[in-house]
């Protein structure tokens, strides 16, 4: 149901915290090597951006298992509205700490909206405001990462101009909102399991790499274009794969083809 | 260094048009996921998205005529009939296919006369449904809706436009840095009254509708600091 | 510019508009996405496992958002770094978006049965192999024909927003109005055709989707036989009204010649909301005179009922 979730607490799988982790110190870590690196390197932000992803898949997991009242998407929708904003705005006045005071900004409205949406409205999840700053952090990191794949930096005038006057941000949008609400909402079910999750989310987040690598070679050239994508690509099979790997594992069944199962098997 | 206080005006605009944006949402009649099924009164579809097609519809209209005229309730009206003319194109084929896919006739369950045509609601309502289809009371609301959205929408476009004219000269950077803001500042507001409303409303006629101080007042705390850094972040256009 | 050259791309954006909206709502109906898919969704729980697609990708406005978005990303980059024909470029740039989100669609379909896996849903892969081709062709040509309104705003119309960021927006329109309208056709019609016409769909009948065909299993193709009678054609409709309505206002009284003709604009735009909210009224009367029976006709019929 596209309502969300039963109304429980996510379980399973790797702690929240080591997933924390994985994605603020990966995703800032990716963003610094594609900044500093030559242009052939911009992959690395991609590689910030699918760790930014999965965490932000994750923390989707956690808060959209206590059943928001409406669709999945929205808490995807709402963490690249604010992301979009810190983002820019972390780029705008940060310089080399750029990426870094764009996260504290975006830590810090989700917070805000995430005591907003306990205090005033009453939404009653006990990990909301967790949830939102968690959110709005990764959907910031995302946006920062697939944006420095496509200008090869973060500085705030090279973006604007490869990145926000061509409109490529709307992709980013998009399709960071997309990895980061997606995983979640395409294994929505009793049998949903942490790992199989996080995997999709990785899967969605190459093929982000792969469109920013192709948005890339207007700025960067054909060949830093090249290695990006052949980078994203190759996660993606590895990913898509080892997701087919899973639902192999944990469906009831695979089947080439075939009829309902009988009354007697539904028993 | 930044000034603020030259562009507090148009920081408070920018949170008017937030707050619009959030109160918009409460007049949408959406129904979620059982008024796909004619389960619900309302349009089939959910609260954040029917909002946001609208109010972007009105965006787009309002940054055309920016581009032409600097008039500022000229490009209001240009967002607000835009996104009018969306949700009501939407809303009567959403009737068609109610009326003549389905063959539902238009009935609410939450109120048992309809406030504007005085008509019975209860009698038409099916059993095992909570209403179906969009009686007049809705769709009047849909437009209030939509109207409120397309004008809260251009609003933050023309405040954050207007602060990038204070600085710099209008060119392609300015205008998608502003556009993607708009979209942004747009997003977070028509969330945060969707988790309001539980994702389902049929009007301003139905008992959530008033929920909307709460989510006017969480719309306007969060605007206020969306407003902050989109101002901060437009006015570093000047320093390029 | 001419108003005759205005007028005709105002029709060709029309036409686009309305293609795409039909194109919108096949696509959401043979793969099952949106807000009718809860009940596919449902249906496992309820012990009614079905060789149904299950395209839960996310709602219908992000997802053609993303493949607009996503074309229009690829079309730019073609125009700008091979200096592609914009004819080839919005091919090629719709040919990669219904590639990805040919990906979404599998990754959803395969993670939600999987997800199911204790009501016993199995995944069908030949179901997945059939349909996922039919998903793609659909978002093609919804996304080529979002492409060229946009590129038509852009570039001949003028509009400041870059191809993207429109793309981006028509797409977010485009998909609330296909699960607002033919959708409905879709979930409240052909999804439990098995009971009384014109009743809605009963609580106590949630998650009973027919799953059986004239023949065989139901599947998606015949949900879209179905829907493109009707849910579908009305989509289009709708979009290429909003498309064409929006910019019509603006072309015949352009805010470029003067303010007043700003103005008239609007008093076209209002004057067509009210015909619109009359004709909802004159629906509803006619619908309630015509059909029933009601509860306060014959109790016992509904009781029955």
């Amino acid at each position: 149901m596209s309502a969300g979730g039963d109304g429980g607490e996510a379980k399973g799988g790797l702690p929240p915290n080591t997933i924390i982790g994985i994605g603020a110190a990966g995703g800032l870590i990716g963003i610094y090597l594609a900044h500093f690196l030559p242009a052939t390197f911009s992959f690395f932000g991609g590689l910030g951006a699918i760790c930014a992803i999965v965490w932000g898949a994750d923390a989707v997991r956690r808060v959209a298992s206590y059943g928001l009242g409406t669709g999945v998407p929205s808490i995807g929708m709402i963490s690249l509205g604010m992301g979009i904003l810190t983002a820019l705005f972390g780029l705008s006045v940060g310089g080399i700490a750029g990426p870094i005071v764009a996260f504290i900004a975006a830590a810090v409205i989700g917070a805000i909206i995430g005591v907003l949406a306990n205090k005033v409205i009453g939404m009653g999840i006990p990990i909301m405001e967790q949830a939102m700053v968690e959110i709005a952090g990764a959907g910031t990191l995302a946006i920062i990462g697939l944006s420095t794949v496509i200008a090869g930096t973060f500085d705030y005038a090279v973006v604007l101009e490869t990145v926000v006057s061509t409109g490529f941000i709307a992709m980013i949008f998009i399709i960071g909102g997309m990895g980061i609400l997606h995983p979640f909402n395409a294994n929505l079910g009793p049998d949903e399991k942490q790992d199989r999750t996080l995997i999709l989310g990785v899967e969605k987040a190459a093929l982000a790499m792969i469109i920013a690598g192709l948005a890339s070679s207007i700025n960067l050239g054909l060949g830093p274009a090249f290695v990006t994508i052949l980078v994203g690509l190759t996660v993606w099979y590895i990913s898509f794969n080892k997701f087919f790997g899973f639902v192999k594992r944990d469906a009831y069944a695979v089947v080439g083809t075939g009829l309902l199962p009988s009354e007697e098997e539904l028993q | 260094m930044i000034d603020l206080a030259a562009n507090l005006l148009w920081m408070f605009l920018v949170v008017i048009g937030g707050v619009l944006i959030s109160w918009s949402v409460h007049f949408v009649p959406v129904g979620g996921a059982p008024a796909a099924m004619a389960q619900a009164t309302g349009i089939g579809t959910g609260t954040v998205q029917l909002a946001a097609g609208a109010g972007l519809t009105g965006l787009i209209s309002a940054g055309y005529t920016m581009q032409v005229v600097d008039n500022l309730p000229l490009i209001l009206a240009s967002g607000t009939v835009g996104a009018m003319i969306m949700i009501s194109v939407t809303m009567i084929v959403g009737t068609w296919v109610y009326v003549y896919g389905v063959g539902c006739v238009p009935s609410s369950a939450k109120v048992k006369v309809d406030p504007i045509t005085h008509d019975r609601q209860d009698l038409y309502v099916s059993q095992g449904t909570e209403g179906h289809g969009l009686p007049t009371v809705s769709f009047v609301s849909g437009v209030i809706g939509g109207a409120l959205g397309g004008f809260g929408g251009s609003l933050v476009y023309y405040a954050l436009l207007k602060v990038g004219m204070g600085v710099a000269e209008v060119d392609a950077n300015m205008i998608g840095l502003v556009a993607i803001f708009a979209v942004g500042i747009f997003f977070v507001n028509a969330v945060i009254p969707s988790y309001n409303i539980g994702g389902t409303i049929e009007g301003f006629h139905d008992p959530k509708w008033k929920k909307w101080p709460k989510a006017v007042i969480s719309s306007f705390v969060a605007t206020i600091f969306c407003a902050l850094v989109a101002v901060i972040a437009i006015s570093q256009l000047g320093g390029l | 510019m001419e108003p005759l050259i205005s007028m005709g791309v105002l029709a060709l954006m029309g036409v686009a508009a309305t293609i795409a909206g039909a194109s919108e709502d096949l696509e959401s109906d043979v793969g099952s996405q949106s807000n009718p898919n809860s009940q596919v969704q449902l249906a496992p729980q309820m012990m009614f496992p079905h060789r149904i697609y299950n395209k839960a990708v996310s709602g219908e406005p992000p997802s053609n958002a993303l493949m607009c978005a996503i074309g229009a990303t690829g079309a730019v980059v073609l125009m700008g770094e091979f200096n592609l024909s914009p004819l080839f470029a919005l091919v090629i740039g719709a040919l990669i978006a219904a590639c990805v989100h040919g990906t979404f669609a599998m990754t959803s379909t395969m993670g939600r049965a999987a997800s199911q896996s204790r009501f016993k849903q199995p995944v069908y892969l030949d179901m997945i192999r059939s349909h996922t081709p039919v998903i793609m062709a659909y978002a093609f040509i919804t996304t080529f024909c979002v492409l060229i309104i946009s590129y038509m705003m852009n570039v001949v119309l003028g509009h400041p927003f870059p191809l993207p960021l429109l793309a981006f927006i028509w797409g977010i329109t485009i998909g609330a109005i296909g699960s607002s309208t033919g959708d409905v056709h879709y979930g409240a019609e052909r999804e439990f055709q098995q009971f009384e016409f014109g009743s809605g769909l009963n609580a106590s009948n949630s998650g009973n989707i027919v799953r059986f065909g004239e023949s065989g299993l139901r599947n998606g193709y015949d949900n879209s036989w179905f829907c493109a009678k009707f849910g579908g054609p009305v989509t289009g409709i709708a979009f290429g009204m909003t498309v064409f309505l929006g910019s019509w206002i603006t072309t015949v009284f352009d805010p470029a010649v003067s303010i007043t003709r700003g103005w008239l604009s609007a008093v076209a735009g209002v004057i067509i909301v009210f015909i619109l909210i009359i004709w909802n009224r004159k629906i509803e009367v006619a619908a309630r005179n015509n059909y029933g029976p009601y509860k306060e006709d014959k109790p016992e019929e509904e009781a029955a009922a």
